[in-house]
């Protein structure tokens, strides 16, 4: 007897084009198609691989401890890391983390500028920029990433939905995505997409962030959240249809962890299955801060998708 | 003790030293509008004191004055404490007033079917050939005139002692009062003469804030008077659960005589306007909440406020009028509506009742929204129903210059989409002292049409325009400037307000949701939805729907049903067959209790959003707000 | 789709007659659609009105249990997909390997580390199942021997990992009485290994190369009275194995493929601690490893608690005064509600705040801060309560407490009841370091 699956989808993953090559306008070596998926994620090895980007931040103060002890010496700034990064690590895309905007009274921002242009000369890869978290600097903040990303399609975050506008204008403004992030939550996800629609922002400049919550403390909300927002999507609801990402760095922090002899064990583990599991819940970008992660979750990640990741063009 | 007197009415209470100035105003009678419950939150309660000597902390609750207001002396009466005798004035916006408490009715036609009737008798007197007793000869002639047979008749002590004088002074010519009871008929009367004309009866709607009485007629079913009064208890509490608390405090004996008093006070006044004797008031219908009906009948709620939640009636009582106080005819009967959870009392029985919902197969949605809302779904071979918390937000309370409708309310709202600037209208058309809940419905759907706020309800600082600025604590829009005022502050709506108005929308349209999967059906399957209490008169039902307070519906499916409770009461009082219905309908409801029901938090946040998360849920709506924005972007 | 309760009470007799206990037959509706009434107990239905309703009843994944007593392993009886759509049930089984040539001091060590080891959290001890052994020496002997050293005690759950039957028989002789798992009945041993099965009462194991012939073997075990079933669906990796998994489950649950109803098992050895990541989120009832590292071991089982915590009843704290670092007298106080989740996160950043503080954890039944409000499952007698019980006027000097800033409406009421001084702290647990440096004295 023939066994066939018992479901069809009407809906599919709206595509979404991170990075930009010389061709494209930019100067990255490579830029990706992320989204397109028609079925769940992992079924008969369709759909994309999803991608692995890496971590980087621009103030360690208040980068994880186990992440800290980890960092190879000799790492002095942010496009030093980068460039380390993407040699030894071989991620997808780097992600900045602008921590140095997360000090009370930041405003150097011309400072912002100079990272963002560092990175991006240190690094040929695609690059995701996540910046401020007040309000307050959130227009300066991310408009100096937009101008000093300009034709590079960055993916920019972090958009709320209590202050959405000032990233939203910047992607508008200088041709980026925009990372749409609530809490764990796909009403609220999907009224985050409709508030970006409504300011303007295309379907397929818009990546979903449902907030990964720490291994142990929460995460199943966050699994169950994307596998929602995965089934919503597939049965043809446009207002969730778009790409998501995952940053399981709230797994990096937890009591285990800190409290353990080996952290960077079981940082690496936890860091790891958490990113594995929201893989197979949908996530498109899988973003990890512990360089021990990265490898072992490519494997993970192979193991699961023979592959079809499609390179949009090769910049070489 | 210090003396208060209260300006400008001249007022004076004595209260002990340390006592607030609103306990010494409630004291004196005075309405004082406390949306908090009186502990300096709400800011309501101003009061200016112009000599004598109080304790009052204005520092900490400068927030609520002007420099020039605490100059001349203002205060909050709830945070003031009497030191010496005082004088305090009191303004006219600190006071409820006439609020606008509904006692118009849909009007339904219902059959007169009371449950008393007068029989006129001219008996034969007894003589040595025919000795049958006074009480069975007169019962035979109740009989003869058309009345029950006399063995189904009870007839009370008091009435036996009357029976050999009325009748032998009267010439044997008298009035007899029969009244329909649980298991049979009652004999509550017998008079001189032929009182037939003089035949009253009394249908109350039992609030926790207000009690409403309709006086009527029984022999022509003719509204004779209605008045409305503040429930007493509030003395004791402003909302229900104080009250119980009170209660358990050992007040419910108390909180029992002020809920008589209350309604005794308000049948008083409609008799005397209507030159009735309230001893010829022979029954007396009354519909309130679980907990009010409870304790008007002596019964301790206080376990129903616990899980899990049981009342100790479910069904309809009887009782007579002394039993429980009432200064009506003392046997005259009383009927309790029946209830069905610590929710869904007797008054939403009675809106149920009114609405004619369970009449027809039609599917019909109503609604009774305040701090609690109820809803209810269903047509004559279903129902469900349940209840939840909404907040204040609706009322005005929570919401920075809400106010409920009294005079200076702003009731009515439209902002021009192109200019921003809003044209309003208040109640009685004073100055604008605040805004009730219609004129909040209003804001946020002309705010949002004009796309001043997004769905989420966050104000777009961006606009350039006077009337949008960052605010003190959060982002506001002005809807009046200072000098337009009837107080001497702009008058704004935050975004804060904002957020709990949508918190209190929200809730009640995820109740009307979560009922309708409960009975699997969708909004084009309701040809009816039902506005119960005051709420659904004064407000823009178009407006109601753009916000999505209800479901989407055509704005003619929408009716008010007015004071649904007084109007149930009313139809149990003249047709005693709809009695019969009132338990058929209070068994029939299955009650969903939201806190049990798993969706309920996903409905609620996929309705925390203007209108709705789903605009395919409101069809119109959409529409509507894609010409706004082609109408705002390019004007 | 389960019915809801307005279908359901179309099908009833609508006499209310109370004989099934409620009292009205809507009420009666509203139970059965809840799963909390069993149709039966309703005397007026008629036989077609009981069939529609019967046939949503049962799990349509069966019951399977493995080993005996305290430490019996229950697995199946699972109902949906997704877990959100109700919730999982039956926790997977982690079965720790051992090869049959293994000193019998490295299995009885095995056992104890099964037997002892575990972990807590909320209060629940979190430990790994069984115990397989891999029948691969291909000496009756060597297989008896590590048999009977891994069932000592008796309490261990036990999988026989051959497919030779003549090893399975002997070694079944010593353990077949406690219920282990037979693995693995292929299409050449079934006929010998359903009689097993079917004279020890165990539980049986098929294994084909495809999920088609999988079930194929599986209604040849059915066909041969084998009621108990797991099925192996491992495949080359954990794409495969998910893809299969996806399949099964689906087939189950639609009923449309009875011989698929049967709870899966999934052999990690290929990659281990992605496999077990990928078979505990998707669907895996049994998972066969080799024992694990202990940062692994802990992984795999916090990962297991998470999926498998039933989304509509959220893990609930213990309320009462916790303490963040050593506070002193002078030391804020936070309140917040019981849901672990809100507790967790709280915890967190008030620890990265470096500010000893108490915190009050008051009852909420397990709701969190925004839905205890609505549902005025947190309100100011509550706060009162907790307050009391835990004497937290004797732990401070000053009557302070920082609630939650969607508690905010409750403030004036809690300041009200408890005589407390109530501060809105934020709204968002991210912002208790600036509230605690700019807002906090």
């Amino acid at each position: 007897m023939n066994y066939i699956l018992p479901h069809t989808w009407s809906g599919s993953i709206q595509t979404v084009t991170i990075g930009a090559t010389k061709q494209e306008g930019g100067t990255r070596s490579v830029s990706y198609e992320i989204g397109g998926d028609t079925d769940l994620p992992f079924m008969n090895r369709s759909g994309k691989k999803p991608l692995l980007a890496y971590e980087i931040c621009d103030d360690t103060a208040i980068w994880p401890q186990v992440v800290r002890d980890a960092m190879p010496k000799g790492i002095s700034d942010p496009a030093s890391w980068a460039a380390y990064g993407e040699k030894t690590l071989k991620p997808d895309c780097i992600r900045l983390n602008l921590t140095s905007t997360r000090k009370p009274n930041s405003s150097d921002f011309a400072s912002i500028s100079a990272t963002v242009q560092s990175v991006l000369a240190a690094t040929t890869l695609p690059l995701i920029i996540e910046g401020s978290a007040d309000p307050a600097v959130d227009s300066e903040v991310y408009i100096r990433c937009g101008e000093a990303g300009q034709g590079e399609r960055l993916v920019l975050g972090t958009a709320e939905a209590d202050r959405y506008r000032s990233v939203a204008a910047a992607a508008m403004a200088y041709d980026h995505i925009i990372i749409a992030q609530t809490p764990i939550d796909v009403n609220l996800a999907k009224q985050l997409n409709i508030l970006l629609r409504e300011t303007g922002i295309p379907d397929n400049r818009i990546i979903i962030d449902p907030y990964t919550g720490a291994l142990g403390y929460g995460f199943e909300y966050t699994y169950s959240t994307m596998e929602r927002i995965r089934f919503a999507a597939l049965k043809g609801d446009d207002d969730l249809a778009m790409p998501m990402i995952s940053a399981p760095a709230d797994s990096l922090t937890v009591k285990e962890i800190r409290e353990s002899d080996s952290p960077s064990e079981i940082a690496v583990s936890w860091e790891r299955a958490t990113a594995v599991a929201s893989a197979i819940a949908g996530a498109a970008i899988l973003v990890v801060r512990h360089p021990g992660t990265v490898l072992p979750l490519r494997t993970a990640i192979d193991a699961l998708w023979e592959g079809s990741r499609r390179e949009v063009s090769d910049g070489a | 003790m210090p003396t208060v007197t209260f300006l400008p009415g001249f007022q004076k209470v004595e209260v002990p030293k340390g006592d607030s100035i609103l306990s010494a105003a409630r004291k004196a009678g005075l309405p004082v509008n406390v949306v908090c419950g009186g502990i300096g939150k709400c800011g309501k309660c101003v009061m200016f004191l112009k000599s004598g000597r109080t304790e009052f902390d204005n520092q900490r609750y400068e927030e609520f004055f002007t420099a020039e207001e605490l100059h001349n002396g203002a205060c909050l009466a709830c945070r003031t404490y009497v030191i010496d005798d005082c004088q305090v004035f009191v303004p006219e916006q600190t006071l409820i007033q006439s609020q606008q408490i509904l006692i118009d009715t849909l009007g339904h036609t219902v059959d007169l079917n009371p449950s008393v009737w007068k029989y006129h008798l001219q008996l034969k007197p007894p003589t040595l050939d025919n000795p049958i007793s006074d009480l069975d000869r007169l019962l035979d002639g109740v009989h003869d005139a058309g009345g029950p047979v006399d063995k189904r008749i009870y007839a009370p002590l008091e009435l036996l002692r009357r029976i050999p004088s009325v009748t032998r002074e009267s010439g044997w010519n008298v009035t007899a009062t029969i009244a329909l009871v649980p298991g049979g008929y009652r004999l509550i009367h017998i008079e001189k003469g032929d009182t037939r004309k003089k035949m009253y009866g009394a249908a109350v709607d039992l609030g926790t804030t207000t009690i409403v009485v309709f006086l009527r007629d029984l022999t022509t079913g003719q509204v004779l008077g209605v008045t409305s009064n503040y429930n007493r208890q509030i003395s004791c509490g402003e909302d229900i659960l104080s009250r119980v608390n009170y209660g358990k405090l050992g007040g419910f004996p108390k909180l029992q005589a002020l809920a008589a008093e209350s309604i005794n006070a308000a049948i008083q006044t409609a008799a005397n306007a209507a030159g009735v004797d309230i001893d010829d008031i022979y029954e007396v219908v009354i519909a309130g909440n679980t907990i009010m009906t409870h304790i008007l009948m002596g019964i301790d709620p206080s376990y129903m406020i616990h899980e899990p939640y049981v009342p100790v009636v479910r069904r309809a009582l009887s009782t007579s009028a002394s039993r429980i106080g009432l200064s009506v005819r003392p046997n005259g009967g009383i009927f309790i509506f029946p209830a069905v959870s610590d929710f869904i009392g007797g008054d939403i029985i009675a809106d149920i009742l009114a609405s004619g919902m369970t009449g027809s197969s039609d599917i019909s949605l109503m609604i009774d929204i305040g701090t609690n809302y109820e809803v209810v779904l269903g047509n004559n071979d279903w129902i469900f129903a349940c209840a939840g918390a909404a907040g204040p937000a609706l009322e005005g309370g929570e919401v920075l210059f809400g106010m409920r409708a009294n005079p200076g309310a702003i009731e009515k709202v439209s902002i021009d989409p192109a200019t921003l600037e809003p044209t309003f209208s208040t109640i009685n058309n004073s100055n604008p002292l605040g805004i009730c809940g219609s004129g909040l419905i209003d804001i946020l759907a002309e705010l949002l049409k004009a796309c001043v706020i997004d769905r989420n309800g966050r104000i777009n600082t961006a606009i350039p325009h006077p009337r949008i600025r960052p605010g003190p604590y959060y982002p506001e829009y002005v809807l009046v400037w200072k000098e337009k005022a009837g107080i001497n502050k702009d008058i704004v709506i935050t975004e804060n307000d904002i957020k709990n108005l949508i918190m209190s929308k929200a809730s009640t349209l995820a109740a009307c949701t979560v009922l309708m999967n409960v009975a699997g059906i969708t909004r084009t399957d309701i040809k009816t939805i039902y506005f119960a209490g005051g709420f659904g008169n004064y407000i823009n039902k178009d407006h109601a729907t753009t916000i999505g307070l209800i479901p989407e519906v055509s704005i003619d499916q929408i009716k008010n049903l007015g004071n649904g409770a007084a109007e149930g009461a009313n139809m149990a009082l003249l047709d005693r067959k709809k009695r019969k219905l009132l338990n058929e309908i209070a068994e029939k409801i299955g009650y969903i209790e939201l806190n049990a029901t798993p969706s309920f938090m996903d409905e609620y946040t996929r309705s925390a959003f203007l209108p709705h998360t789903d605009l395919s849920l409101f069809p119109t709506v959409e529409r509507a707000l894609q010409q706004c924005r082609i109408r705002v972007v390019n004007p | 789709m389960a019915l809801k309760p307005l279908e359901i009470y179309k099908l009833l007799p609508k006499k209310n007659c109370k004989e099934c206990g409620e009292q009205t037959c809507l009420s009666f509706a509203m139970k059965l659609a809840q799963g909390k009434a069993d149709p039966a107990s309703c005397p007026y239905l008629d036989s077609e009105a009981k069939a529609a309703l019967s046939s949503q009843t049962g799990a349509p994944i069966a019951k399977i249990t493995i080993g005996m007593g305290s430490r019996m392993i229950t697995i199946g009886e699972e109902t949906v997909f997704y877990r959100h759509d109700k919730t999982f049930y039956h926790e997977p089984a982690i079965i720790y390997r051992v090869v049959d040539t293994a000193p019998a001091e490295e299995i009885t060590a095995l056992a104890a580390r099964i037997r002892e080891e575990k972990i807590t959290r909320i209060g629940i001890d979190l430990q790994v199942n069984g115990l397989a052994v891999d029948l691969g020496s291909g000496s009756l002997k060597q297989s008896v021997t590590a048999v009977t050293t891994a069932n000592e005690g008796g309490d261990i759950p036990l999988v026989l990992q051959s497919e030779d039957p003549e090893i399975l028989k002997a070694c079944l002789a010593v353990c077949g009485n406690y219920n282990p798992l037979i693995c693995a009945a292929t299409e050449h041993n079934y006929r010998e290994l359903c009689d097993l099965a079917k004279k020890y009462d165990a539980p049986l194991v098929v294994r084909a190369p495809d999920v088609e012939k999988i079930g194929a073997l599986s209604k040849e075990c059915m066909g041969l009275g084998i009621k108990k079933i797991v099925l192996d669906i491992t495949g080359a990796d954990s794409g495969e194995y998910l893809s299969r998994a996806t399949l099964v489950r689906s087939l189950a649950l639609t009923r449309t493929a009875p011989e698929l109803g049967f709870p899966i098992l999934l052999d990690c050895s290929g990659s281990v601690p992605d496999n077990i990541v990928t078979g505990i989120v998707k669907f895996a009832s049994v998972l066969i490893t080799p024992q694990l590292p202990v940062a692994e071991m802990t992984t795999a089982l916090v990962l297991r608690q998470n999926i498998y915590t039933d989304p509509q009843k959220p893990i609930q704290m213990t309320p009462g005064l916790y303490r963040i670092g050593d506070p002193g007298p002078d030391s804020p106080v936070f309140m917040t509600v019981n849901f672990s989740l809100t507790f967790f996160t709280l915890q967190g950043y008030l620890e990265a705040a470096r500010v000893p503080c108490f915190l009050l954890i008051v009852e909420t039944e397990g709701m969190s801060v925004l839905t205890s409000v609505a549902a005025g499952k947190l309100n100011e007698s509550v706060v009162a309560e907790w307050i009391t019980k835990t004497s937290l006027a004797d732990e401070v000097n000053e009557k302070k407490l920082i609630i939650p800033g969607y508690a905010s409406p409750l403030s004036g009421r809690i300041e009200d009841a408890t005589g407390w001084k109530v501060v809105v702290g934020p709204r968002d647990a991210a912002d208790i370091g600036r509230f605690l440096t700019e807002e906090w004295k």
